[in-house]
């Protein structure tokens, strides 16, 4: 049987809020937010680093946060789904929400993290673009058809 | 009353919380003091299990309770399967005396949280005798085979054949005949978000509450209820919004096992939640087969007769044992006037993971291999594929057309959706890129494919397996609208919402009916048993929505209409027939200056009880059972409507095949779909997207894949190959509106179609890509190494035969 090891104490700035929370150094990034700071709306959805559902940023860059230990973000700055759009709706989910870029809504977390990183990074990308952008990200429902029109759509918008 | 929301391209309710992370999916639930499951399972496909001793884990500190298979033979009744087959094994929610394939549950464990859970499984000590297992229906079919379940005697578990019409007849009179054996491999929608199941029992009230993943929560309840021997009035069913489900989300035995866990502990919310690996090794696959089809056909390419032999792949359960065989029968002919069809099928039991519905369930198999022989006809005819299926199509004139099996296809235009389809890809361009490319070898090629998409099962087709005495039969649905004090409605149904925009389509219905906005009408879309009213057929499967839910919600909308309006007619002193609705007032016609607001009316059915009301009743709120017309028992033939209602699509699709690594590249898609009245196109079209997504990552991508031990190669993400964005192409679409004349609306299903057609299309495609090298496409799916490989051997046909189902690698 494994040892469970003692818990340690991890602060990171989540969301703009600074946020802290004793866990076991095998806690995945993952069950950190959703299970001791409540914030489910990152989803998991395998668990080993293919679907993207569980996508966050750590200091700005995606990570699967299925994949990231908790203690790995101590003192580093994590952006989750609940922190997209202070105010209202980030045109991104409002391009989501008109272009039906969204089924069963388990994926959206994760996608709506992806192409927020791309847009930061390339703001004006091709259809292409936009589809090797989000490779990374599994949608069972959509087919990406609208996902990818409503990333189109809101780099349009922005820029 | 002039329909307004109806057909509208209306924005989604439901996206809200969706999108902003505040949604609650069953692992989303706040639970206190809950204990988290996690379950072993059978590293064998085979195997005797001789010892198990799990006192090492339940001496754990933070193990609340372990469950072995003895104690749930002794704690609970066998599972049936949905169809009662006539002879069954006794299947419980975990295995007691042998395991029968890889993943299934022996133990299982709740702990303080899901680690704790899987460390303790570490310590239990099971014992293993390993016997000899069969993985292919075929090897599964001989004298010489190791018996899946040694009570039933044999691996068949159900044979029959079904002649409709005069198969021999056309036969002899037929010019020549054309064959073809097809193949479908096990693949599965795995929708992102997995199982789920949590369980609390109150000791107090003798009650088990389960919130969880269901698509038809009425026979969940029966489930658990008759397996746990309480009554169905002592289960309370939650079903929180499901991160889709395409029909993968019917294990009883999880909820069963969950529940049981429950009833041990007393109070203490218990909750599993399966995890990926789980999910894909045990939660259900669809179905793989073996097609034998004949074709009795004349030198003009009309098609006078098929006959089918199916050996239908059921994996070691019985949960839908039968289903993929019996349902095939909606779509036998596809959009074909062929008179005489036979089908004969086996259901054989493997020890490889239990079938399960999957989107269009056994009709993606129907149509390919109906789809395949209308090429195999073309090409034995020297006929264009679009000349054979213009030919042999059911015209639109000939709407309702009953088919052989006793389908009524209630209406469409399938030569108009050919040629539209073909024209959305400019079909003639296409000819003339691929005769250059080809020219410069390369392997271009266009696929062809319509089909049918049958929506709403009529359950009694089941009887054609277990007779006339089979308790489940027919299709309806349940729902219960009740317009609030302040002139709101909230709408109760027995449907079950995972992504398809029930929430807002429902809205615009129930909107047009009361003469609201659909904000003002609200779906209370989390089914709790408690509020919602079901019936056995209750739920969101077999494309059922268009005309069974939209039917119940209309028929408990109207009533409440009445109500209403008799209630105005009353207050405006005028006869309710000279009443409307509209933009929340009710108004009498031809004086728009008397109206008064529904919210006032409203107010005083609640409020004002020394108001004299229709029927002597207070409130507005109605029920409405909708129970489908058109149902019926299989008649003397054994004819019987499986499904009640027929859309319809068209798929051209463009792919290329690198001609030295034959990886295959798809390089445009266009659908033209059917589905009679949309009543919100948005909504419409991406169901077409998603679902024809699926079909093309079926034919292309995903495959469960099993070695000759019975071991599943194919248990994560990285083995088992979804599609991302980057792997497929923009679907192109339009779509023609034939109404349904039997549904409320005129609507029809639109959720399976896309999976259905798809593969036969992507067959088509790389068929007509390969035609340089000669090499006929009969079986899914494609993968460009198994391609490479009869290239280089030199072979006309793929699959070669013993990669055609389960194969070591």
């Amino acid at each position: 049987m494994r040892v469970v090891a003692e818990r340690t104490p991890v602060a990171a700035i989540v969301n703009g809020e600074r946020r802290e929370a004793f866990v076991e150094p095998r806690r995945s990034l993952a069950d950190y937010l959703r299970d001791d700071l409540g914030l489910t709306g990152t989803h998991v959805g395998c668990e080993h680093g293919v679907c993207g559902a569980c996508t966050v940023l750590v200091n700005d860059r995606s990570v699967r946060s299925c994949l990231m230990f908790a203690v790995q973000v101590n003192g580093q700055k994590v952006l989750t789904v609940e922190g997209l759009g202070a105010d209202g709706l980030h045109p991104l989910q409002q391009a989501f929400h008109e272009h039906h870029a969204l089924q069963c809504g388990f994926c959206t977390p994760g996608m709506l993290l992806s192409a927020l990183e791309l847009l930061q990074i390339n703001p004006t990308p091709t259809e292409d673009e936009v589809r090797r952008g989000l490779a990374g990200n599994l949608c069972m429902c959509t087919g990406y058809v609208n996902i990818v029109r409503a990333v189109l759509a809101a780099a349009a918008t922005a820029s | 009353m002039n329909a307004t929301w109806v057909g509208q391209r209306f924005a989604r309710k439901e996206d809200g919380p969706l999108l902003t992370g505040h949604d609650r999916f069953v692992d989303d639930i706040p639970m206190h003091n809950v204990a988290h499951v996690a379950i072993l399972r059978s590293p064998h496909a085979h195997a005797q299990i001789m010892r198990l001793d799990a006192s090492r884990a339940a001496a754990l500190p933070a193990v609340y309770a372990v469950l072995t298979g003895e104690e749930v033979v002794r704690l609970s009744r066998p599972q049936r399967g949905r169809i009662p087959l006539p002879a069954s094994p006794s299947v419980y929610a975990l295995a007691h005396d042998k395991v029968v394939y890889v993943g299934q549950p022996v133990a299982a464990v709740a702990a303080v949280d899901r680690a704790a859970a899987e460390d303790a499984l570490d310590l239990i000590d099971v014992e293993y005798q390993p016997l000899p297992a069969v993985v292919s229906p075929e090897g599964a079919m001989a004298a010489d085979a190791p018996l899946v379940f040694d009570e039933i005697g044999s691996n068949v578990l159900w044979h029959d054949t079904f002649p409709y019409g005069d198969v021999d007849g056309a036969f002899r009179r037929a010019d020549r005949l054309v064959h073809e054996r097809i193949t479908i491999h096990r693949y599965l929608s795995t929708p992102l978000e997995t199982f789920g199941s949590i369980a609390q029992f109150d000791p107090s009230t003798q009650t088990m509450t389960v919130w969880g993943s269901a698509h038809q929560p009425g026979q969940e309840i029966n489930n658990i209820a008759s397996a746990l021997g309480l009554s169905p009035g002592q289960v309370r069913m939650i079903v929180p919004p499901m991160g889709g489900g395409f029909g993968n989300k019917t294990r009883p035995i999880y909820h069963i096992l969950v529940a049981l866990l429950a009833m041990k502990l007393g109070n203490r919310p218990v909750k599993w939640i399966e995890d990926r690996r789980e999910s894909l090794l045990a939660l259900g696959h669809a179905a793989d087969g073996i097609m034998d089809v004949e074709a009795a056909i004349q030198h003009d390419g009309t098609i006078l007769a098929l006959k089918f032999r199916n050996i239908e792949n059921e994996g070691a359960g019985i949960d839908f044992a039968g289903r993929h065989n019996l349902l095939m029968l909606s779509n036998l002919v596809n959009c074909y006037r062929i008179t005489a069809v036979s089908y004969e099928g086996y259901s054989v039991v493997t020890n490889s993971c239990p079938v399960i519905a999957n989107r269009g369930i056994g009709k993606p198999f129907m149509c390919l291999a109906v789809e395949r022989i209308v090429d195999a006809v073309a090409r034995a005819t020297g006929l264009d594929r679009v000349v054979v299926r213009e030919r042999n199509f059911i015209q639109p004139h000939q709407f309702p057309y009953e088919t052989p099996s006793g389908q009524t296809y209630d209406s469409g235009d399938y030569p108009r959706m050919l040629r539209k389809a073909l024209d959305l890809l400019d079909y003639d361009e296409l000819l003339v890129e691929q005769s250059s490319a080809r020219a410069e070898g390369r392997l271009v090629g266009i696929g062809i494919a319509c089909g049918v998409e049958p929506a709403g099962s009529n359950l009694a087709y089941g009887m054609l397996i277990s007779g006339p005495g089979q308790l489940l039969s027919g299709q309806g649905e349940a729902a219960r609208v009740r317009m609030e004090p302040d002139g709101s409605a909230t709408v109760y149904t027995g449907g079950i919402e995972s992504g398809q925009g029930h929430t807002t389509s429902l809205s615009q219905i129930v909107a047009d009916e009361l003469g609201l906005h659909p904000e003002r009408v609200r779906i209370a879309a989390t089914f709790d048993s408690q509020s919602h009213p079901y019936v056995q057929t209750s739920g969101n499967y077999s494309n059922k929505f268009n005309g069974h839910d939209t039917a119940a919600a209309i028929g408990a909308a109207r009533k409440v209409r009445d109500k209403l309006l008799r209630r105005a007619a009353r207050m405006l002193e005028v006869s309710s027939d000279d009443l409307e609705l509209g933009d929340g007032r009710v108004r009498v016609m031809g004086a728009p200056d008397r109206s008064l607001p529904i919210a006032q009316i409203a107010a005083r059915a609640y409020w004002s009880l020394t108001d004299e009301a229709p029927d002597d009743e207070p409130g507005l709120e109605a029920l409405h059972y909708y129970r489908n017309p058109r149902v019926r028992t299989p008649d003397a033939q054994r004819r019987v409507p499986v499904q009640m209602g027929f859309s319809a699509a068209a798929h051209v699709a463009l792919v290329e095949v690198d001609p030295d690594t034959f990886e295959i590249a798809v390089r445009r898609y266009g659908v033209v779909h059917d589905c009679g009245k949309e009543i919100n196109p948005l909504i419409v079209e991406g169901q077409v997207h998603g679902a024809t997504v699926h079909g093309i990552a079926a034919a292309l991508l995903e495959e469960f894949v099993y070695d000759d031990e019975g071991q599943l190669l194919t248990t994560s993400f990285m083995d088992y190959l979804k599609p991302s964005a980057a792997d497929v192409p923009t679907i192109e679409t339009d779509r023609l509106e034939t109404p349904s004349p039997w549904t409320p609306l005129g609507t029809k299903g639109i959720g399976e179609g896309g999976a259905i057609v798809a593969p036969a299309a992507i067959a088509s495609a790389v068929e007509d890509a390969l035609q340089p090298l000669g090499i006929k496409i009969t079986g899914l799916p494609i993968i460009p190494t198994r391609l490479w490989r009869v290239v280089c051997d030199g072979g006309t046909t793929y699959p070669r035969s013993r990669e055609a189902y389960v194969t070591a690698r």
